[in-house]
């Protein structure tokens, strides 16, 4: 049971790290908390859904483009020019759970079924020490951790990654030496929407995709990166894991329902005694 | 219109649904409904827009004021109002905790506490009912349903009073002031987080005393019922009906609670038409549709006495 609850843990804290390296990045690069990226990210697993039929590679493509696109749009017309106007958290946790409505009408009335689920290719299974793990699900994990250190090596090696660093750290000098931070606000919110885009998919594959999935990946995606220190990348990755390991063991040992009860408390404690997260952040919510 | 004028006029609009307590049917029903959400309103109002406190557990606050009365009256045989009563009280320490747990997170840590709280109900369906809820008589045992209408409208009417006058006291004023600026009360020597933590309780036990009334109301209350989307809804009525005119929570609930009831034909595309006029209301209309529904008021006025 402690192999299977460990390794049961480590996947479901990869998928859900998709969601929350979304919500880090987004919030550690622009200070914006977007509750909408759940939604979105669903959006662009139902899109995803709709165009399966025609190519695998195509459907995911046209789901992450889209969500990335969608990200970088309501950054540049909506969230930038409302942070340069001195909007505060609290005044975009509105209008980005206000986007998060428009997104779940928008999938309400295109797409007809309320209630997917994506049939990705299932490769196989894998035996490690004892447990049959499906292939597909240490796929998920790989992916994820990929993803985290693909983004490292984007933020130290390549000049739009410094210039993320630079406009996270101090945006009126990003602006003085040049920097378009409004671009980088609006690739950085593209980039968590894709992010979120991923962990819909294959959220999609493993389990279902319905309209609350959108909520609650976005919401859980938020609470994780909160324990975690939220805009700390790592701090998300650890948290996530930790949360998948909580949730995988109370589930085993307690049953299902008592696994939001445990978040619940550990979320109470950690705000109480680290408010700034596991591994702290700059910025708390 | 100064604001006493504004306020009496305020008072005067809360009484008005007692005229559907003659008429009963389904305006009865939606009005009463719409005066529970406003009572959460006029909370809102209070603690986020005159007290200046990011609180965002409404639908905690309110959901232990009708569990709790339940529970307490049901299950372990209480008075009813003594059960309404501890409710509330118990709705009040959770709210100070609340204030106390998240106050180094600031901001928006009490609403995690709203997303997870629905699901603590769930995990407790055993006493909760879960999803599948709770049914309460209540209030219905002793008098007649009309008179419950009467009693929701009177409450209503009487919490908001009671804010106006609240925050015309001393009181009141160091609320407005730690709301303007935390940091200069501190400096004048006014020990603001004793005054939070009366905001918290105060705000806390009122919500607590709505969400008692909620479930005599309306006979039943679920883990839906106290979703997070409550908080949101909560949030929006005196966010766009505007919080600096009395009467903008009336306004707010107006929209929030009757909208959707109106629309009801095209449910399907609700939610896109709501996201997009919460999102014009706060870009376009910051202090929300009050100063133009008075502008309004006083075109018609001003045509009808020339």
């Amino acid at each position: 049971m402690l192999l299977n609850g460990t390794i049961t843990g480590l996947i479901m804290g990869g998928i859900l790290s998709l969601p929350v390296l979304g919500v880090a990045v987004i919030y550690g690069i622009t200070g914006i908390p977007n509750f909408a990226i759940g939604i979105i990210g669903v959006f662009g697993g139902f899109l995803t859904w709709y165009f399966l039929s025609f190519n695998i590679g195509f459907a995911i493509l046209i789901g992450v483009v889209a969500c990335f696109a969608i990200g970088y749009i309501i950054q540049t017309v909506l969230l930038t020019p409302i942070s340069e106007r001195g909007g505060d958290s609290t005044l975009f946790f509105i209008i980005t759970i206000s986007l998060g409505f428009v997104f779940e009408g928008i999938i309400r009335s295109i797409f007809p079924r309320p209630n997917i689920s994506l049939e990705l290719p299932r490769i196989g299974t894998i035996t490690i020490a004892g447990v049959t793990v499906e292939y597909f699900k240490v796929f998920a994990l790989v992916f994820a951790l990929g993803t985290l250190v693909a983004i490292r090596l984007l933020e130290e090696h390549t000049e739009i990654g410094k210039s993320w660093q630079a406009t996270s750290q101090n945006l009126k000098l990003a602006k003085l030496v040049g920097i378009k931070t409004g671009r980088v606000f609006s690739i950085a919110s593209g980039l968590g929407c894709a992010l979120a885009c991923v962990g819909a998919i294959f959220w999609g594959a493993l389990y279902n995709l319905t309209l609350l999935s959108g909520w609650d990946l976005g919401f859980t995606g938020f609470i994780i990166a909160v324990v975690g220190g939220i805009g700390n990348i790592w701090g998300g990755i650890i948290s996530a894991m930790i949360m998948g390991m909580v949730m995988s063991f109370s589930g085993y040992l307690l049953g299902g329902m008592w696994q939001s009860v445990i978040l619940y408390f550990i979320v109470i404690l950690v705000l109480i005694i680290a408010p700034k997260g596991i591994l702290g952040s700059e910025r708390s919510l | 219109m100064n604001d006493r004028y504004e306020k009496i006029i305020t008072t005067l609009i809360l009484f008005t649904p007692l005229l559907f307590a003659v008429k009963g049917g389904y305006l009865q029903e939606v009005s009463g409904y719409l005066y529970l959400f406003l009572i959460q309103g006029y909370v809102a109002w209070f603690l986020y827009f005159k007290c200046g406190q990011p609180f965002f557990g409404y639908s905690v606050t309110m959901a232990i004021g009708a569990y709790g009365t339940i529970i307490l009256t049901v299950m372990a045989g209480w008075p009813l109002i003594g059960a309404m009563i501890i409710s509330s009280f118990a709705a009040s320490f959770v709210a100070v905790v609340i204030f106390l747990a998240t106050i180094r997170a600031r901001g928006l840590a009490s609403f995690l506490l709203a997303i997870l709280f629905p699901r603590l109900i769930e995990a407790l369906r055993d006493i909760t009912g879960g999803r599948s809820g709770l049914y309460f008589t209540g209030m219905s045992d002793f008098i007649d349903d009309k008179y419950i209408y009467v009693v929701v409208i009177l409450l209503t009417a009487v919490i908001a009073t009671a804010f106006f006058w609240l925050m015309e006291t001393k009181t009141g004023k160091i609320f407005t002031l730690i709301s303007e600026n935390d940091r200069l009360t501190q400096a004048v020597g006014i020990n603001t987080r004793n005054y939070k933590l009366l905001a918290y309780a105060l705000a806390g036990f009122i919500s607590g005393i709505g969400g008692a009334m909620y479930v005599n109301y309306t006979g039943f209350v679920s883990s839906v019922d106290i979703e997070v989307f409550t908080t949101v809804y909560i949030f929006f009525i005196p966010l766009i009906g505007g919080s600096r005119l009395f009467y903008g929570p009336i306004l707010g609930a107006l929209f929030v609670i009757l909208i959707p009831e109106l629309l009801v034909s095209i449910e399907r595309y609700l939610r896109i038409l709501y996201g997009l006029i919460f999102i014009i209301v706060i870009v376009f209309l910051p202090e929300g549709l009050a100063p133009y529904f008075r502008k309004f008021i006083r075109k018609i006025f001003v045509k009808l006495t020339s």
